[in-house]
């Protein structure tokens, strides 16, 4: 149904994908995985025409194409599901799911009466209970992610592509996505489906694809490999390789923050953690938990309701970002480009931003002392750039992540929070950034990792914090840390066993 | 074991900077000397001492009001209500008796009006979230609302002659207000360029939330910045008052728009974040070259308009292709 | 879930559901009509409302157009100067000529549709965001209607301004005329596709390319749309002063944001509707004849005007970040 020969695909700073093959046949799933960075989200704007690649050939239905446009690959009977939805949210369910293929009656008017009916009739299918009628942006993001998948059935498709369709739903719902998913098959319809969930690719898929740094690296019946193999396939190495080893003392650092009954409106409700020096903490859950809120709570990136932070023994009721910084706590954001630089800015007024007056003088900036110091971390941290005045915009995902480490590194005596501190970032980068997490915890930093990267999380942590809809559901700690045992936490589902 | 971050790392760097790429930051400069070199073949009147103290005299109530609308323009905002608060300050500055006694009273009143348009513009986009284009264009109208019942239509009395003298005089063929416009920039510029609250205004106009996180108390970078605007206009309106000689309500009419147009041309994105007052200033004499060698080489003066309104569109089109 | 379906059948309730600022707005009308006919007993005559209503129509046109194009998330800042423009070679060409007005406002129409297209294709090739190419666009033909004519153009036949004054069954001809627009341009953002895409287009540009909508069709057709809307205020204007000129439009550019925000149309795009804006219109034509019967000068109308654009952006708070 779809063959894609030789595809290349650059950006600025960053070659995205070198010269990969992918097929897909009709009537299959194709699993396609690969950790954060390698390609499958490039490659799947490339098969939707949203982006055009640089080199190569992609053949669909057994004839060459070239899109120019998105509607073109939509109009040829192709569907994504993107990770982030493409819903318009002051428009209606219903309007929404028929965007595009609108109900119309006569006049070519849309008929709104069987826009309702149709839109009930789908959810009702999918077997999910939605009014089609509120707005999209009053749901929650289960219930939009099922509007997205919903808008996949209302025409005829020849191929589905599902980018991590489960990142925000589980049980019943992602059960209601699969059979869906096996009666299009039967149908002949050809899918491509990515995620990070191994377990699910074992249930549903007949062949799987990897990719890794832009570069296919195996395609097989999912009969022939099993879940460590499939793993040693993604990361590209053993995986004793990429983290460093754990500290093998027992004995607990000593609680350097503890943050009680912290509540952020809507999406966390009464949690509390304890970060203790030298130690790596993750807090693991899935997509929409409240992880990120709650870090944010605790650093005061986000108004919190009620609870109390205390720091070093000094309790604080009024977090703010300027006071976290001023007590040695910093934040390494997950969206990099939308809250962690200054795009517009070089490396080293990106390094020095969190400590400003640390390079100022007499009322100045001193910009020798700025550059002086991003020589410092450019070397300290390997960072790839033509140097201090480098923009951080020209420069790859790993490089512009590593500044930030550096910056918050400078500032943080006692915390560093890191949200997903390695999506977007090559396997190389990535086993440099465990390092330094490491390094700064022995250096005895307390360091909160959110993650939603299970083997990242097993690899890296002291101690798990879990959450689930706004609370913390469990904490392990030592060899109680398996997936197993998180996903469960996570889901209150028992994890059946992959790959019998 | 590989060190893959080393080996892969280094095509990561980036293109090398091309020639093009080298000069695009001098293409302003550059295209106001042809300019001035064109316009000096054209017509030899156009390099007469007269005529650049003319042009001099001209540039610098723009000038002033460019300074402040860089600060805005950083910030991802937009100051509409410059031309209102330049109009009210020249009302003001034939408020009074019109001898120089007045003049500090003058300034203070003027300048107060200005600060307090830039609070009330600050506290609407950051606390209230209104778009700065809304926020500005309602203080504008509410503001020559004022001015004109103030005036009740119609505004009389003189300027003092302190600032006929620093608006329209000139010392060996330079303008006072030139001089005023050279130290104002001065000033403004290592507040922007070397200061810490200065790196914060780029900061916070890259990306608001950024500066949130980074401890940085983003909404009072943006109201300050709203306010050095404003008081900046004032002075302008007072130094074009000196310049007019009789005031009327209109004093001041379409600098906002030149102020915008003269900034963008210089370099500072709309998108916040990019840019800086030397830019704008040359985007300010380009403006004001433009405008004098229409009149030059006798066109009609609407072509000072047309042009204004194809030079917008184009510098922004320019910096769009180059940013991409 | 049968019974939530058949609720809000209708396309005006469709309209109120989404569009909470068109309550805001009745209340604020009921409220003055209260308020005016308090302080003055001419106020509550008929002919004051009709006069009220003759008096929006040129607005109520121009906001018109202005509606569609910041649903787009865009807005048109040259509607004041193609108003002049349009206004002033309409009297000029027609200059007297009874034969001439029937091609002469054919013409009119049509070259406003193509100013208006001329601004689409410009944002749609030069990637700029509308507020600069707009403005641009706005300086070029003030410029080239000063060139046209330094002061009042040519006049128009008596009969003409029976556009402006003619009345059926006793109501202005042009409040009647705005009300048909205004609902046939409703039924279109409801009833059609294009239309619907005009708010997903609003709602988020990216999302809707990646869904395969016509985003340079959506683009061209509001922007065509505000320039033939102010062709159509233009020849009413004309018709009203018997004669254009070249500041004809001056105040309509900044003018015709402020009902479109005040009627709940947000200025980020994606929600909002005509009804709003129409009632918008009212209430502005309205608070200014309160203001005159309390004898209240021009210059403080202005600064109500001013404080209502900006009670009205405080109330209406913009989303920040989408879902």
């Amino acid at each position: 149904m779809l063959k894609l020969t030789g595809i290349s695909k650059g950006f600025t700073g960053v070659q995205a994908l070198s010269s990969i093959n992918f097929d897909v046949r009709a009537g299959e799933i194709h699993a396609l995985v690969g950790e954060n960075g390698a390609g499958k989200s490039t490659t799947i704007k490339i098969i939707a025409g949203a982006y055009k690649p640089d080199a190569g050939t992609l053949e669909f239905d057994g004839r060459q194409v070239h899109w120019a446009r998105p509607a073109d690959a939509k109009a040829a009977g192709i569907h994504v599901i993107y990770q982030e939805f493409v819903l318009f949210p002051h428009l209606t369910v219903a309007e929404n799911i028929f965007l595009g293929h609108e109900r119309r009656g006569a006049f070519g008017m849309i008929d709104h009466a069987r826009t309702r009916r149709d839109a009930a009739d789908l959810l009702g299918k999918l077997g999910v209970d939605i009014d089609p009628d509120r707005l999209v942006s009053e749901l929650t993001v289960a219930d939009q992610q099922m509007v997205e998948i919903s808008k996949a059935l209302v025409h005829k498709v020849k191929l589905l592509i599902l980018d991590e369709p489960t990142a925000v739903i589980s049980g019943r719902e992602a059960e209601l996505l699969f059979a869906r998913l096996a009666v299009l098959k039967a149908e002949g319809v050809a899918i491509v489906y990515v995620s990070h969930r191994l377990e699910e690719i074992f249930q549903i898929a007949d062949r799987v694809t990897v990719f890794k740094d832009g570069q296919h690296v195996v395609t097989t019946d999912i009969g022939n490999v099993d879940r460590n193999r499939l793993i040693a396939y993604m990361v590209g190495r053993d995986l004793k390789d990429i983290f460093p080893p754990k500290p093998d003392t027992d004995a607990p650092g000593k609680v350097v923050l503890k943050a009680e009954n912290i509540t952020v409106e809507g999406r966390v409700r009464n949690a509390g953690i304890e970060l203790r020096a030298g130690e790596i903490t993750a807090l693991a859950g899935m997509v929409g938990a409240g992880r990120t809120e709650f870090a944010m709570g605790i650093f005061g990136g986000l108004p919190i309701s009620s609870g109390t932070v205390t720091i070093d023994g000094e309790r604080l009721s009024n977090v703010s970002p300027a006071l976290s910084i001023a007590r040695g706590v910093g934040f390494v954001t997950e969206d990099r480009k939308g809250q962690g630089l200054a795009m517009q800015l070089d490396v080293a007024a990106n390094i020095s931003a969190a400590d400003l007056g640390g390079v100022t003088s007499g009322g100045l900036l001193d910009r020798r002392r700025e550059n002086e110091i991003a020589r410092h971390e450019i070397d300290n941290y390997r960072i790839a750039c033509r140097g201090p005045a480098t923009p951080v915009a020209t420069m790859s995902g790993g490089n512009q992540q590593k500044v930030i480490v550096a910056r918050w590194a400078r500032t943080s005596r006692k915390v560093l929070i890191l949200d997903e501190p390695t999506r977007g970032v090559d396997v190389g980068a990535k086993t440099e950034i465990y390092r330094i997490m490491r390094q700064l915890a022995d250096a005895g930093i307390a360091i909160l990792m959110i993650s939603s990267e299970l083997p990242e999380v097993v690899g890296m942590a002291d101690r798990v914090v879990v959450m689930r809809e706004g609370v913390v559901s469990g904490e392990l700690a030592g060899a109680a840390i398996t997936e197993a045992a998180i996903m469960s936490l996570a889901t209150q589902h028992p994890v059946r066993e992959a790959a019998e | 074991m590989v060190d893959l971050s080393q080996t892969k790392s280094a095509e990561y760097a980036g293109p090398a900077p091309t020639l093009a790429s080298r000069l695009a930051p001098y293409a302003l400069p550059i295209f106001l000397i042809l300019m001035i070199v064109v316009a000096g073949v054209i017509s030899p009147a156009f390099l007469s001492a007269n005529n650049i103290s003319n042009m001099l005299l001209q540039a610098a109530p723009l000038g002033i009001v460019v300074i402040g609308q860089a600060f805005v323009i950083i910030l991802r905002g937009l100051d509409l209500s410059v031309s209102s608060v330049m109009a009210t300050s020249a009302v003001i500055a034939t408020g009074f008796s019109g001898v120089n006694g007045d003049v500090i009273p003058i300034l203070l009143v003027a300048v107060g009006i200005g600060v307090a348009t830039g609070v009330v513009n600050g506290l609407l986009v950051t606390k209230r979230s209104v778009s700065p284009f809304l926020a500005t264009l309602a203080t504008m109208i509410v503001l020559q609302g004022f001015r004109f019942a103030y005036t009740q239509g119609a505004p009389s009395g003189n300027v003092p002659p302190l600032f006929r003298t620093l608006g329209s005089a000139t010392w060996n063929g330079i303008p006072y207000n030139m001089m005023l416009l050279v130290v104002l920039a001065a000033v403004f510029w290592v507040l922007l360029a070397k200061t810490r609250f200065g790196r914060e205004v780029y900061i916070t106009g890259g990306n608001p939330t950024t500066a949130r996180l980074l401890g940085i108390n983003a909404d009072r970078v943006t109201i300050i910045g709203y306010v050095i605007s404003g008081g900046l206009a004032a002075i302008a309106g007072l130094v074009l008052s000196g310049y007019v000689g009789i005031v009327d309500n209109w004093v001041g009419r379409g600098f906002e728009l030149d102020s915008i147009v003269a900034a963008v041309m210089g370099g500072i994105s709309l998108a916040g974040g990019r840019g800086g007052i030397i830019g704008g200033l040359f985007g300010a004499a380009v403006l004001i070259v433009v405008f004098n060698a229409v009149l030059l080489f006798g066109l009609p003066v609407q072509f000072q308009i047309i042009i204004k309104g194809l030079v917008i569109v184009a510098a922004a089109a320019f910096y769009v292709r180059r940013s991409h | 879930m049968s019974a939530t379906v058949s609720s809000g059948s209708s396309g005006f309730s469709r309209t109120l559901k989404k569009n909470q600022g068109v309550f805001v707005v009745l209340a604020l009308l009921v409220l003055l009509l209260i308020f005016g006919s308090v302080v003055s007993d001419r106020f509550r005559t008929s002919n004051n409302f009709l006069n009220i209503l003759e008096q929006s129509t040129g607005l109520a046109l121009v906001s018109l157009g202005q509606t569609l194009t910041i649903l787009t998330g865009g807005i048109d800042l040259s509607v004041g100067s193609m108003i002049s423009l349009l206004s002033t070679v309409t009297s000029g060409t027609i200059n007297g000529d009874v034969s001439m007005v029937a091609p002469v406002v054919v013409g009119i129409l049509l070259l406003g549709l193509v100013i208006g297209l001329v601004n689409g294709l410009l944002i749609i090739w030069l990637k700029v965001h509308p507020l600069i190419v707009t403005l641009g666009t706005g300086a070029v033909l003030q410029g080239i209607v000063l060139l046209y004519s330094l002061g009042p153009a040519g006049k128009v036949p008596r009969g003409f301004t029976f556009l402006a004054y003619g009345k059926v069954l006793g109501i202005p001809l042009g409040a009647i005329f705005v009300v048909v627009v205004f609902a046939l341009v409703g039924a279109f953002l409801t009833y059609f596709r294009l239309g619907r895409y005009i708010f997903a287009v609003g709602d988020d540009d990216a999302g809707a390319l990646l869904m395969g909508l016509p985003r340079a069709k959506v683009i061209l057709t509001v922007y065509g749309f505000s320039g033939f809307c102010c062709a159509m205020a233009a020849i009413y204007l004309t018709a009203r002063f018997g004669v254009g000129q070249p500041y004809t439009g001056l105040n309509y550019t900044l003018a015709s944001i402020t009902p479109v925000v005040v009627g709940g149309t947000l200025l980020s795009g994606g929600k909002g509707g005509v009804l709003g804006t129409l009632l918008g219109v009212y209430l502005i034509s309205l608070l200014n004849n309160v203001l005159n019967f309390m004898d209240v000068s021009t210059h403080y109308q202005l600064i109500a005007q001013g404080l209502i654009v900006i009670a009205a952006v405080s109330i209406y708070v913009e989303r920040r970040k989408k879902v």
